[in-house]
């Protein structure tokens, strides 16, 4: 899959054919801080006045890398694609396998900050149980009933929650078998086919 | 041979082999069965020994299988010949005499678990096992299949376990009010209340606002009863029996006690908050009153002022009135300063005659105290003199009659003294009369008074018995409810235990080797 | 089990053919387990016609004598001899003893089923419903490409009518440690029957 860019997006990368490789790399690492981190006008300024340019073209030229990036990483574009997609901007070879092997380089952890910004569901985290048997309560003072109580952790990233469960042994074992047919058809034909078709 | 082989075999099943019922001698066992049976025991014997009890199928296999138990069989000390053939090519002596051994080497405490008594604690774990044991076997349907979250099994017994809590309810409960005393006939009910017994009251069921609450109620009700009573019972024990009131007299007084503790402490906060009230109400008052006074005694003055002033000016009002009346018939020659020395003069005059009037009163005044304190003086002293008179008149008389029995002197003391003996006669007769009268109380009083100390020994010494009665019952309570649960606990343990043929079987064992030593005695004997 | 001073002078009430009579007796001690198993009391004890002749007032107090009696008895899993001592010192002939008896045990698992509703506990799960979704991309990312389990148990909770439903996502990872421990919890309860 090729990253069709957009002809402003071009005219702000073009700067970087007009600097040195090292150049190049620092507004790397730049943009590599600015996904991390946000954006800092004072770097913008400092690089601009060591290159003797305007700070807006240095503005430019670091957000179109950062947009590279991302967007690349967001479509996991391969190495090859990712090639042929900055071709139309006509750099020089040692520039291009500069950008390229940055690419690679970042592209997991670029996708693993895209991955916290997406929206999350509440998330199983852990589960407690213990083992009661109930042998006597104020209104039946001789009978006796297995439960199992169970401590269930979930959370999102931001908020963790706990619940107190209790079951009985004909419950908890159609939970768990419930929940292993659940794990199986992840093993099942028809699953499997569907996630090669769509890895592919 | 069938006695030891039926204590093999029953043997073998206790320890887990799995023995069809139809082989009931050790004829019967198969190859497979021998190795099983081995293997089993060794097992049981050893705690890691890892050989399948299953014969392979390979004849190098079961050759290696047969070495295997063998040489275990050596190493726990088997004295008689064994190999592998011992197994695959089983006789039925030696068989026996393998097994007879290795049972023998079966560690004893699995024997001593089951003859230990069984607690409460292990009762209690078997059926924690039971249950869940069963509820495992029990098949899952849906929560709506359920009716209140409780699933029923087996209809005899009905067995249930819960599998939901959809119906359940916390402990909630709410007072019930029953009939009291309709069944008594001695005791004649109100007739109001046997009314409202007869229509009003709702039927215990009906009572609670929620159905739900029923139960619940009816066991708080009888909870709280129950505890009130025993309350009572402990109460009464310590401190009422010691009391010697009757049961109704000391609740009486307890109540009255407490009444008055009550009325106590309410007098006491009535009186503090009272006090307080009252002590602001004081102060308030004190202002306001001071207020006033001030207010009044300013009024007073002012008005006291005032009206000396007004009296002034009325006397002058009248005497110039008079002076004005006075110079209206006389000519008015006098002049003022005539007036005003003629004023003096008078005044002068006046002024004299008072002072003389005064010194006379004084000097009159002193005078009359003079004479009162001289009078009481006087009366004093008549009253000395009375008293001398009326002492000079007794002994005069006193005198007189001894001068008027002087001339028959002799005569007369006689009957002097025979007055005095008379007189001494009746003081001793009079004493007599009295202790005859005395005696007799005092006896009675001393025996009523033993009778009495009798009495309250009696009663304390019934007192403690009483008491140590009432705890004797205590204890032979416990002791019965005790009892019944060990009673009950043997049954369901008698119940557990396996009633196998093996004690006829271990008995005539028995009785077969003492025989046979006395026959192999005999035959030394011999 | 013990039983308050008010219930036993019911009880000997109850038992005094005086004022119940055999008949009645049977009708009353059916009357007081039913009323206590029966959501809806359809008629009131105090309306039936095999009761028709006891003092009312004598009535309601055996009524509610008995009904304490069965709870107690129920609650402390009272066996037949258990209550016939009982019923013996309120001077029960031994006829109605038997009958009582014979009522009461075959109620008595439903009693206690009755008696075990109340109570508290946490949420029970009942039940438990399961989708697999496979997680493509979001606004963010693109090709996230893994398996998304969400689970919801189905729980109750006491006094309420409805399951609610506890709800979570989890990965393949994460159900797999879920059951995982399921069947730590399952391995245990067997364990524990085999005692």
């Amino acid at each position: 899959m090729l990253l069709l860019l957009e002809d402003e997006h071009k005219e702000h990368l073009e700067f970087l054919t007009s600097v040195d490789l090292e150049v190049v790399k620092e507004f790397c690492r730049i943009a590599m801080e600015f996904i991390r981190k946000g954006p800092n006008l004072k770097v913008y300024h400092t690089a601009a006045q060591k290159l003797d340019v305007n700070a807006e073209a240095v503005q430019h030229v670091v957000e179109g890398l950062m947009y590279l990036l991302t967007e690349c990483a967001k479509l996991m574009i391969s190495e090859i694609d990712f090639q042929d997609s900055i071709m139309t901007l006509g750099f020089q070879e040692d520039l291009k396998q500069q950008l390229v092997q940055f690419y690679l380089e970042n592209r997991k952890e670029i996708r693993a900050i895209l991955c916290k910004m997406s929206m999350d569901l509440p998330h199983y985290h852990n589960l407690e149980w213990r083992l009661d048997v109930q042998l006597a309560s104020r209104s039946l003072r001789h009978h006796i009933t297995p439960i199992v109580t169970m401590k269930l952790h979930t959370g999102d990233c931001e908020t963790k929650e706990v619940t107190v469960l209790q079951t009985d042994a004909v419950n908890l074992l159609h939970l768990t078998q419930t929940l292993q047919q659940a794990l199986d058809e992840m093993k099942s034909s028809h699953c499997r086919r569907i996630v090669r078709n769509i890895n592919k | 041979m069938e006695e030891v082989d039926n204590i093999i075999i029953h043997t073998l099943k206790q320890i887990g082999c799995d023995l069809p019922d139809s082989i009931d001698s050790l004829k019967k066992f198969s190859t497979e069965l021998v190795v099983a049976a081995t293997v089993q025991c060794l097992r049981v014997i050893k705690d890691k020994f890892d050989i399948s009890p299953n014969l392979p199928p390979g004849m190098s296999a079961k050759f290696r299988v047969g070495t295997a138990l063998a040489n275990a069989c050596l190493e726990l000390g088997y004295q008689g010949e064994i190999g592998y053939q011992t197994f695959l090519y089983s006789s039925e002596t030696e068989i026996r005499r393998l097994l007879l051994f290795l049972i023998e080497k079966l560690p004893r405490d699995s024997a001593e678990r089951t003859d230990e008594a069984l607690g409460t604690s292990a009762l209690m774990q078997r059926a924690i096992a039971t249950e869940i044991s069963r509820q495992l076997k029990t098949t899952w349907s849906a929560p709506y299949c359920k009716a209140k979250g409780i699933c029923w099994r087996g209809t005899k017994p009905k067995l249930w376990h819960r599998e939901g809590v959809i119906g359940t309810r916390a402990y909630h409960s709410c007072s019930l009010s029953v009939p009291y005393g309709v069944g008594d006939l001695t005791k004649k009910l109100h007739k109001e209340l046997k009314q409202y017994y007869m229509k009003e009251l709702a039927v215990i069921t009906n009572q609670p606002p929620h159905k739900a609450d029923l139960p619940a109620s009816v066991l708080e009700s009888n909870a709280t009863s129950v505890t009130a009573a025993q309350e009572w019972e402990n109460e009464w024990n310590s401190s009422g029996l010691g009391s010697g009131l009757s049961e109704q007299d000391y609740r009486l007084r307890k109540q009255q006690r407490l009444k008055k503790k009550i009325t106590d402490q309410l007098r006491q906060g009535i009186q503090k908050s009272e006090a307080t009230v009252a002590a602001a109400a004081t102060t308030d008052l004190m202002q306001t009153l001071n207020t006033f006074t001030d207010k009044s005694a300013s009024k007073t003055k002012g008005s006291r002022f005032m009206h000396a002033e007004k009296l002034q000016f009325t006397e002058d009002d009248a005497k110039t009135a008079v002076q004005m009346g006075i110079g209206e018939g006389a000519p008015k020659l006098d002049t003022e300063e005539d007036l005003q020395q003629k004023r003096e003069k008078e005044v002068e005059c006046l002024r004299e005659a008072l002072q003389g009037l005064t010194s006379q009163i004084e000097a009159m005044e002193i005078d009359m105290r003079k004479y009162t304190a001289n009078t009481q003086q006087m009366e004093e002293l008549i009253l000395v003199m009375d008293r001398s008179v009326s002492d000079k008149e007794n002994s005069y008389k006193v005198m007189k009659r001894t001068l008027d029995l002087l001339p028959d002197a002799d005569a007369n003391i006689a009957k002097l003294q025979s007055v005095v003996d008379s007189s001494a006669q009746r003081l001793v007769s009079l004493a007599n009369q009295w202790e005859k009268h005395r005696a007799p109380l005092i006896e009675q009083y001393r025996q009523l008074k033993e009778l009495n100390e009798g009495k309250v020994s009696e009663s304390q010494k019934k007192l403690e018995e009483i008491k140590s009665f009432r705890e004797k019952m205590k204890i032979v309570a416990d002791e019965t409810r005790s009892k019944e649960d060990l009673h009950k606990q043997l049954i369901s343990e008698y119940e557990r235990m396996t009633k196998g043929v093996n004690r006829s079987a271990y008995t005539r064992r028995i009785l077969e080797i003492v025989s046979n030593i006395k026959k192999q005695k005999d035959d030394i004997d011999k | 089990m013990e039983l308050s001073v008010e219930a036993l002078g019911g009880l000997q009430l109850c038992g005094d053919s005086a004022h119940v009579s055999d008949k009645a007796f049977i009708v009353l001690v059916r009357r007081v387990c039913d009323n206590l198993l029966k959501d809806s009391t359809d008629t009131s004890v105090l309306d039936d016609e095999g009761l028709s002749n006891v003092d009312r007032a004598v009535l309601k107090l055996c009524f509610a004598s008995l009904v304490t009696l069965v709870l107690e008895a129920a609650k402390h899993d009272s066996d037949a001899s258990t209550i016939s001592t009982i019923l013996e010192d309120c001077k029960f002939t031994a006829d109605r003893i038997d009958i009582l008896n014979k009522i009461f045990i075959s109620k008595k698992p439903e009693i206690q089923a009755l008696l075990s509703n109340i109570g508290h506990t946490p949420p029970h799960i009942v039940d438990v419903d399961w989708r697999l979704d496979f997680y493509l991309k979001n606004n963010h990312v693109d090709k996230v490409n893994e398996p998304v389990y969400m689970v919801t148990l189905k729980t109750e909770e006491g006094g309420q009518e409805e399951t609610k439903d506890v709800q979570f996502a989890c990965s393949m990872e994460q159900l797999q440690d879920l059951v995982g421990k399921l069947k730590d919890a399952c391995k245990n309860l067997e364990k524990a029957s085999q005692l």
